[in-house]
């Protein structure tokens, strides 16, 4: 069955929300940015792209590379209010939503055609109501498999869209560099390019045996991919294997004390994707990265299956016996894995302090909804607020990390450079 | 060992041993039953090492003595000889060898001294007691005894001796209760409730359906029961531990009280869980003045929708159910109508006959 999927991703996000919200950054160029020696770049406005500084870029080299920007330290509690509000729009065309972070989701809008008319004029109704009622510029690919849709939301930006009928995907990958496709990195783009593959048309014109001979099991892969062949579908958080919520830390962190409140936030917010979604997880994980990048999972099964943050975040505390703390740790994640759908038969024997806190969680989400996620926090979360770290309890903020990885990879791929141009 | 009897007596023990014998014993013997010729007849015995029942039938004794052999071979047997009179003899090696007209078995058996020796039965705590009380009570719980064999406490039903001669017998599953409480005649002395394990009630149910008028006997010792009618021993392993405290979670009074009929409740939730989403017999009760509205929803089937006429003046709500959880109530219920009691989306539902608490069932809500 042809679907109908969209690829819906903000510009410049992060730097995009400063300057809705500080009028006078305006056209400006403008770096988003954590700490001026150790920090990052986590996004910056097009105005300051020529200029040569990309995301993830440390914020030393930005400094030099574009000694006039301006520098905004982040404001995730706005990125966030921004993302649900964001969220909530695409809600209002279709349920079939698998978020990829903040600011970027796959939307699967084959079942609203009927309803929304095509799948551009859904895209396009999107984007004019983020940019009227959000005040925020988006761009979208409409293609009928998802990496066709996420490449061509890369070409059509800054604020704006592209699609690529169904049956021509082929035609329109093929002139394409070959780093394009999900999945090849500077390393595999040298090896293809030894074998004489520069294009994705390069890999469509060769046999799959032939590929398959030089490049393995992956050969086969890459070679349905030229084809425009790409049978993974668009998995809302309904029906994903797993709800997480992980955060990188501006430094690494040493000890218990420090990491329980970002564990904490991570829990609450697993929770409410949880909630949102109407399932609940019957395996509780915790993934930890030391700051020599290695990490480790730990995780623990569940009685009943829970949506309950609290609970999420005692079990997660638990793990934490199970992790070395004398070492000191970039990014901690949590995670609700098993998921079952939420018509769960309630015990008679459960303690009562879990049916109230149902009662306190189901309260807590309508105050959020109404108010915002910094309406009503947990103490321990309310100390951190005042630093404008990632840690309230909000819900949908999609790895922070995720979102500076993709980063990487579009700066790697040159994908900001397409942009730039345009 | 040689005996003659009615091939409808031994097929009445032999059945009365088939709950008790294990099918897939570990220890082989477990699939048997010991048959004891006497003086004044025949006991055929079945001991699963939980359970065990001693069954007495009238025989013609030629020589006493004592053959094990497989309980479902024989009954097969049994079940297809030709004549009204069978005649058991035990040959060399534990051989049986079973005659009835001109038919002729030769079955293989195991040395009867093998067959493990059944508890030392207490008979002086032995009380008498209702039979028919005891299988309406057993009826009325046996349904909510949990499946969970990891809920090892609550595969069983609790028996608790109350004042004034009443006994109460409550299960639970975790998800539903059900409580009933009679007099049962007699003081058991026992200082606590006992759990009677499903299987042994289960056994118990059987026997008192054979003949529930009869005389019976019911008694305690430190960890079994015993169960006497004329003809028949029992004796079971209780489970150990302590049963959970039931009382916490029956609610006083529900807020949103309400009658409605028995038999069309029963109808409406048989028809509309045909939609309830993944077999999971969830549906939807809605509840508003004088209004009672089942509904089910599947993604893939569709939604049905069934109203109920119903005393009630209250605020409206709406709750989740497991339908089977209510059917199974209703099923076990005597009046035409059946009182309802629901508190929140939260709290558990209570049914009871009107005016009466001497049957009390809770059903908890499910999330819909």
């Amino acid at each position: 069955m042809t679907r109908a999927i969209i690829h819906l991703d903000m510009d410049a996000f992060y730097a995009s929300v400063e300057q809705r919200d500080r009028p006078e950054l305006k056209g400006k160029p403008v770096i988003v940015g954590g700490h001026p020696q150790r920090g990052v770049v986590l996004a910056a406005s097009y105005e300051v792209r020529p200029f040569g500084v990309r995301s993830a870029m440390p914020m030393a080299r930005a400094h030099k590379a574009a000694p006039k920007a301006i520098v905004v330290a982040p404001r995730f509690h706005a990125y966030v209010e921004a993302s649900e509000a964001v969220f909530r729009i695409f809600e209002s065309v279709t349920p079939m939503i698998e978020p990829l972070s903040l600011d970027e989701a796959f939307l699967d809008v084959t079942a609203s055609l009927g309803l929304f008319g095509s799948a551009a004029s859904i895209a396009a109704s999107l984007r004019q109501r983020i940019a009227k009622e959000v005040g925020l510029p988006a761009s979208a690919g409409i293609a009928d498999v998802k990496f066709v849709a996420k490449i061509v939301s890369d070409l059509a930006k800054p604020n704006g869209q592209k699609e690529i009928p169904t049956g021509t995907s082929r035609e329109f990958l093929a002139p394409l560099p070959i780093w394009r496709l999900w999945g090849v990195g500077p390393k595999t783009e040298e090896v293809l390019g030894r074998l004489g593959l520069k294009t994705i048309g390069d890999v469509a014109a060769r046999e799959q045996h032939w590929l398959t001979k030089h490049l393995g099991a992956g050969g086969q892969h890459l070679w349905e991919l030229s084809q425009g062949i790409d049978p993974r579908e668009v998995v809302p958080d309904r029906e994903a294997k797993s709800v997480g919520a992980q955060d990188t830390f501006d430094e690494d962190l040493l000890g218990e004390a420090a990491l329980t409140p970002h564990i904490h936030s991570q829990a609450l917010r697993v929770g409410r994707r949880l909630r949102r979604a109407g399932v609940r997880a019957r395996v509780v994980q915790l993934v930890v990265k030391y700051d020599d990048f290695t990490s480790i999972s730990r995780r623990v099964t569940l009685p009943a299956a829970t949506d309950d943050g609290q609970l999420l975040y005692r079990e997660a505390i638990g793990l934490l016996s199970r992790v070395d703390l004398g070492r000191r740790i970039r990014l901690t994640g949590v995670a609700g894995q098993e998921l079952t759908s939420g018509e769960a038969q309630l015990g008679l024997f459960a303690a009562d302090a879990p049916k109230k806190q149902e009662k306190l969680n189901s309260v807590l989400d309508q105050i959020a909804t109404k108010f915002g996620n910094h309406a009503v926090v947990t103490a321990d979360l309310k100390r951190e607020q005042d630093s404008d770290d990632p840690r309230d309890g909000f819900y949908r903020e999609e790895k922070r990390e995720t979102a500076v990885k993709a980063e990487q990879q579009r700066t790697k791929t040159g994908l900001t450079v397409e942009r730039d141009e345009e | 060992m040689e005996f003659r009897i009615a091939a409808d007596e031994l097929k009445k023990a032999l059945h009365r041993a088939q709950g008790i014998v294990e099918r897939k014993a570990t220890m082989p013997i477990l699939s048997n039953v010991l048959i004891t010729a006497g003086k004044s007849g025949v006991t055929v015995t079945a001991f699963d090492l939980d359970i065990g029942i001693v069954s007495e039938h009238a025989a013609e004794v030629m020589k006493t003595g004592a053959v094990t052999v497989s309980a479902r071979t024989l009954l097969d047997i049994v079940s297809f000889v030709p004549d009204a009179q069978v005649t058991v003899k035990k040959l060399a090696n534990n051989y049986a060898e079973i005659t009835s007209g001109a038919a002729h078995y030769k079955i293989v058996g195991m040395a009867p001294e093998e067959f493990p020796k059944l508890p030392r039965e207490d008979a002086s705590n032995l009380v008498k007691i209702s039979g028919p009380t005891l299988l309406e009570m057993i009826k009325k719980t046996s349904y909510a005894i949990s499946n969970d064999e990891t809920r090892y406490i609550l595969n069983g039903v609790f028996f608790e001796p109350r004042e004034g001669g009443k006994v109460r017998m409550v299960a639970t599953d975790g998800h539903r209760l059900s409580l009933v409480e009679r007099e049962l005649l007699g003081d058991f002395k026992l200082k606590a409730g006992v759990i009677i394990p499903r299987k042994g009630l289960m056994e118990l149910k059987r026997l008192l359906d054979e003949a529930p008028e009869a005389d019976c006997q019911l008694g305690f010792a430190e960890n079994s029961a015993l169960f006497k009618k004329p003809g028949l021993s029992m004796v079971m392993r209780l489970i150990d531990g302590q049963f959970p405290e039931y009382q916490r979670v029956i609610p006083k009074e529900g807020e949103k009280q309400l009658m409605v009929s028995r038999a069309r409740l029963g109808d409406a939730l048989k028809r509309i869980a045909l939609l309830s989403a993944d077999k999971s017999n969830a549906v939807k009760v809605s509840l508003s003045e004088n209004l009672l509205r089942i509904t089910a929803n599947n993604p893939d089937l569709g939604e049905a929708k069934d109203d109920l006429e119903v005393a009630y003046r209250g605020g409206s709500m709406t709750v989740g159910f497991n339908a089977r959880y209510i059917q199974d109530v209703l099923a076990s219920m005597d009046t035409d109508e059946v009182a309802v009691e629901l508190g929140d989306e939260h709290s558990p539902g209570v049914m009871h006959a009107p005016g009466d608490r001497s049957y009390t069932t809770v059903v908890m809500p499910m999330r819909v």
